[in-house]
């Protein structure tokens, strides 16, 4: 681990029960069943600097990041935030303080602000819980500098959510993320559900809050796009493992894993450059039954042998990680 | 990956100019107070509703005679028909029952511990529904596995079983306290316990909803308790339908409270609620004195009625999708 | 030049509240011809999905449609009654919706769903029908139709369930199918396969198709011309190409210059600031100039009317002849 190395997880996995209850295995004679929706996933973030987790449905992305702001458990492996371990019992201590410097973006405005609170009251809410000394009006005062910040009017503190769009919404729900004064946001598709200026507007923000408080962003999406606009590093997951660790520019330009390059092919041609793509093959299967070895294999046009039968580690050359074996080989 | 939820037409969004005025503008302005306007059957609903609280509330001033104070009673003044008809005396409007009480004293009086009963039962039943409802939900795992299973058995039993189960072991456990000090908190108990489950149902679906969005999620970041949780972000957001159960459950106390007191569990005739009031009467029904009877009970019927239909504009007024 | 398949003219579509009419499209007019692709794009509140309701006369009450006209091959059936209206929406027109979910019935078969429509609306025999059926469900991709025949939407996943809803619009043989966000709700790789799907499947059988999305690079593939909507109104309408790649109309340029690309060619996203109005609260004269940088005096009174441009027509008094010869270039 680096010094500059803000959060380093090191195989990290999760694994949901999703067997059916104990009664009906009893009488359909099944076997209990688990998910594993995230496994052996290991990455670092430098402080100030963007990592993005980018991938499909069934990739585990989301559930990454729940697990390092400490919503969801690790069912093993570990995360270690400067210097802290949040798996460690001993750490308990410092566990407090270091809440304070993790905050979260979600998905969707709709339901990210409670809709009986007024605005004010939300983004005071993390200023309540960790700066136990201020006065109603220290407060105040931050939340109208926040509200500021984030490019809303100070007024604004008393309306509800419901009056705002969905952009304004995210933009009070950044305001609530910096209200604790983070070192490191996780971003869960923040801008997922907005429309396509306002969400140039709200990338914007976020970048310019980065530059200006030298913010640490966890950025998750399944936009490629975005991500390349957004990110220093970008880590291609598939069905709970990363395939791929690279820089945005070895990513598109030279894209290793052969789910990368078709995830990159499938992306819509704006540019209209009439590009030649290879056609996307089959579907993602399912999490709860997945294919042996290499989980991408039954859409992979250069599987071999080895590819059914062995899960690929992580193989670095040149800066990039990849988990295949055809690039380990050299074969493509 | 969902697109943005469409702006329009905005008809649950508060116009502009309202957004932050006060609460009574908002109210008068907002969506819920123009369809009650609309309906007239509701606004008189409203207003019977309205008339039988005041005059619960201001019974011992307004009532012509004190049914309940021995001492003035007469019982030369009993059996006395209603003022209009041949024999009546237009001290007693309605007549007076066998003790020589004043019908319509009796009726003011007696609407006040039944609403006060239906009240308080409602608010039991309120309280101890949200509050496992809210735990059933929030907690999940074992703790909603027993409650929801005690709710299930709960509702095995009717009302009057309860009522007379709580009666018979108070009067077991504290028998030296009179019916009359007794029957309020017996009632009340009864009723509470026989309705809690609906609240508890409800808010329990509502809060599986609420618990998993975000904001919650938010909460949880911060390290906020569980508890703070789900009093101050859940509870408001899943109070929305109780009001409309409470509502209906009024009127549904009352009548309960009405059959508890008829069948004699209830409250006891020296200080009579409607309920009281008609069995009372029943007995000189067929005796010719039917105003003992006929206008109690017509006097909870339109009650109830006035209640409940409250209630069902309430529900409609409430719901997103008739708007 | 042949009729085109559907033509609308100067829609105006109203929602009656107790507040006032809400105008939630304010005279549109385009045309789609025979086999061809139409993009309706546009952000949140635009109107685009009201235009594809109002056309197959499913507009949420109390909507309603208060002017202009919807021609299908020439017959008016914006004024066509509910049994009337319903023949032409099952046999004529065929709908694709963004939830693949919700568009299936989970109780019964897609087979059964097929050859219900396909009888309803063609004269064939029950085993015409369902061989017709495996027939449309080879054409979409499923792989082994005749036997998934018999399955239920929940057995397929969310690509395939697509696809099934793609059989079911074509396999009353329309003449214009109108997809409202069909890929929305679909992964990224999967939305590939279903664009790919729809458009082999429309140019094929020489099906007009309307697209209503609000994402550019589904429009940029698939579409042949593009109509961009803002505020109920057409901001512009022209070959997919120029609209793309030369935008005429600020907001047009906007948008483009705001969607980030794999390419990553800006530093820093085009941002407009503001957002579209609310619909009781649409500016007078050009609804986008109070966030359009070129506005100008006659935009803040004026509605523009729509110019040739090109090969496109825009809404836009920058390209009106009298500002063209009085500014030195827009």
């Amino acid at each position: 681990m680096t010094e500059r190395d803000l959060v380093k997880v090191a195989d990290l996995s999760r694994t949901f029960d999703v067997s059916r209850p104990w009664l009906n295995r009893v009488i359909e004679r099944r076997e209990k069943e688990f998910l594993k929706a995230v496994q052996n996933v290991s990455f670092s973030i430098s402080k100030g600097e963007t990592f993005a987790l980018v991938g499909e449905s069934g990739s585990g992305k989301s559930t990454v990041a729940k697990m390092v702001v400490g919503l969801l458990a690790a069912s093993g492996g570990n995360i270690v935030i400067d210097g802290v371990d949040l798996g460690d019992k001993k750490h308990r201590a410092r566990f407090g303080a270091l809440r304070k410097r993790i905050q979260m973006i979600f998905q969707d405005p709709f339901a990210s602000l409670n809709p009986r609170w007024r605005v004010g009251r939300i983004i005071a809410e993390p200023i309540w819980a960790f700066e136990k000394g201020l006065s109603q009006d220290g407060v105040d005062g931050r939340v109208g500098e926040l509200l500021s910040l984030v490019g809303l009017d100070p007024r604004d503190a008393g309306k509800f959510p419901h009056e705002f769009s969905g952009g304004q919404r995210q933009r009070i729900c950044i305001a609530r993320a910096l209200a604790s004064k983070p070192d490191f946001i996780v971003c869960d598709e923040p801008t997922s559900a907005l429309d396509v200026s306002v969400q140039a507007q709200i990338l914007n923000l976020m970048r310019d809050l980065q530059d200006e408080f030298g913010l640490t962003y966890l950025f998750i999406s399944h936009n490629l796009a975005v991500v390349r606009h957004m990110a220093k590093r970008i880590g291609v997951m598939y069905l709970g493992s990363l395939v791929e660790v690279a820089s945005p520019r070895d990513l598109f330009a030279t894209p290793k894993h052969p789910y990368t390059r078709m995830l990159l092919d499938a992306v819509p041609d704006l540019e209209m450059t009439g590009r030649e793509r290879m056609p996307v093959l089959g579907e993602i299967p399912n999490p709860i039954h997945p294919p042996s070895g290499c989980a991408f294999h039954p859409r992979c046009p250069f599987a071999n042998d080895r590819c059914r039968a062995e899960k690929p580690g992580i193989h670095e050359a040149a800066g990039i990680l990849t988990a295949c074996h055809a690039v380990e080989e050299g074969r493509i | 990956m969902s697109v943005q939820e469409t702006p329009l037409p905005p008809v649950a969004a508060a116009p502009p100019g309202t957004e932050r005025g006060s609460l009574v503008a908002r109210i008068l302005d907002s969506d819920i107070y123009y369809s009650f306007r609309k309906s007239k059957v509701t606004m008189a609903a409203g207003a019977i509703t309205l008339v039988y609280f005041l005059g619960a509330l201001l019974a011992p001033w307004i009532a012509p005679h004190n049914p309940y104070d021995l001492a003035t009673l007469n019982i030369l003044d009993s059996y006395l028909p209603p003022a209009w008809l041949e024999g009546g005396d237009p001290r007693y409007l309605l007549g007076t029952d066998d003790q020589g009480r004043d019908v319509v004293s009796a009726i003011l009086y007696g609407s006040r511990l039944s609403l006060a009963i239906g009240f308080a039962g409602v608010a039991f039943a309120a309280v101890l529904g949200i509050g496992l409802g809210l735990l059933s939900g929030y907690a999940g795992g074992l703790t909603d596995t027993i409650i929801m299973r005690v709710a299930d058995v709960q509702l095995t039993f009717p009302a009057i079983l309860i009522a007379l189960l709580i009666d018979g072991t108070v009067r077991g456990l504290f028998g030296n306290l009179s019916r009359e000090d007794t029957a309020f908190w017996v009632l009340t108990f009864s009723i509470g316990l026989s309705f809690w489950v609906q609240y508890a149902r409800t808010v329990r679906s509502s809060t599986l909803v609420e618990k998993n969005k975000e904001y919650v999620q938010a909460a949880r970041l911060i390290g906020i308790s569980p508890i703070v949780i789900m009093v101050r972000h859940v509870l408001p957001n899943v109070m929305g339908p109780v009001l409309v159960i409470a509502t209906i459950n009024l009127a549904l106390a009352i009548i309960t409270e009405a059959t508890l007191s008829f069948l004699g569990v209830g409250i006891p005739s020296t200080q009579p609620s409607l309920g009281t009031l008609i069995r009372i009467g029943q007995d000189f029904l067929f005796s010719g004195e039917w105003w003992i009877t006929i206008f109690p009970g017509a006097a909870l019927a339109i009650l109830v009625l006035a209640v409940n239909l409250l209630g069902d504009w309430l529900r409609d007024a409430l719901n997103p999708k008739l708007r | 030049m042949t009729e085109p398949v559907l033509s609308v003219r100067d829609l105006q579509v109203e929602f009656p509240t107790r507040r006032g009419n809400l105008r939630a499209i304010d005279g549109v007019s385009f045309d789609i011809a025979q086999g061809e692709v139409l993009g309706v794009v546009g952000e949140s509140g635009a109107g685009k999905s009201i235009t594809g309701s109002a056309i197959v006369g499913l507009l949420d009450p109390p909507g309603r449609i208060c002017g202009g006209e919807i021609r299908l091959r020439g017959e008016r059936i914006d004024t066509l009654a509910g049994e009337a209206m319903r023949r032409v929406r099952g046999k004529r027109i065929g709908m694709i919706f963004q939830d693949p979910l919700t568009s299936l019935n989970p109780l019964y078969t897609i087979g059964r769903q097929l050859t219900e429509t396909i009888i309803t609306h063609l004269p064939m025999s029950m085993q015409q029908a369902r061989d017709r059926a495996v027939q449309l469900l080879e054409e979409v991709g499923i792989p082994g139709a005749a036997s998934r025949i018999e399955a239920y939407p929940h057995q397929f996943s969310g690509g395939m369930r697509q696809r099934v809803v793609i059989a079911l619009a074509l396999a009353a043989e329309p003449e214009l199918v109108i997809a409202d966000e069909p890929t929305t709700a679909l992964d990224v790789s999967v939305q590939a396969q279903i664009i790919a799907v729809l458009k082999r499947l429309c140019d094929e059988r020489g099906v007009a198709v309307m697209l209503i999305t609000h994402d550019m690079g589904v429009i940029a593939e698939t579409a042949d011309r593009v109509a961009v909507m803002y505020s109920g109104r057409l901001a512009e309408i022209g070959p997919v190409r120029e609209v793309v790649k030369r935008p005429h109309h600020p907001y047009t340029s906007g948008l483009m210059g705001s969607i980030p690309t794999i390419e990553g060619r800006a530093e820093r996203l085009v941002q407009i600031s503001g957002s579209m109005p609310r619909l009781d609260a649409i500016p007078d004269g050009c609804a986008f100039h109070p966030r359009c940088e070129r506005a100008f005096a006659r935009c803040h009174v004026e509605r523009p009317v729509p110019e040739s441009v090109e090969r496109s027509q825009v809404a836009c008094w920058l390209y009106d002849e009298e500002t063209r010869t009085l500014k030195a270039a827009p």
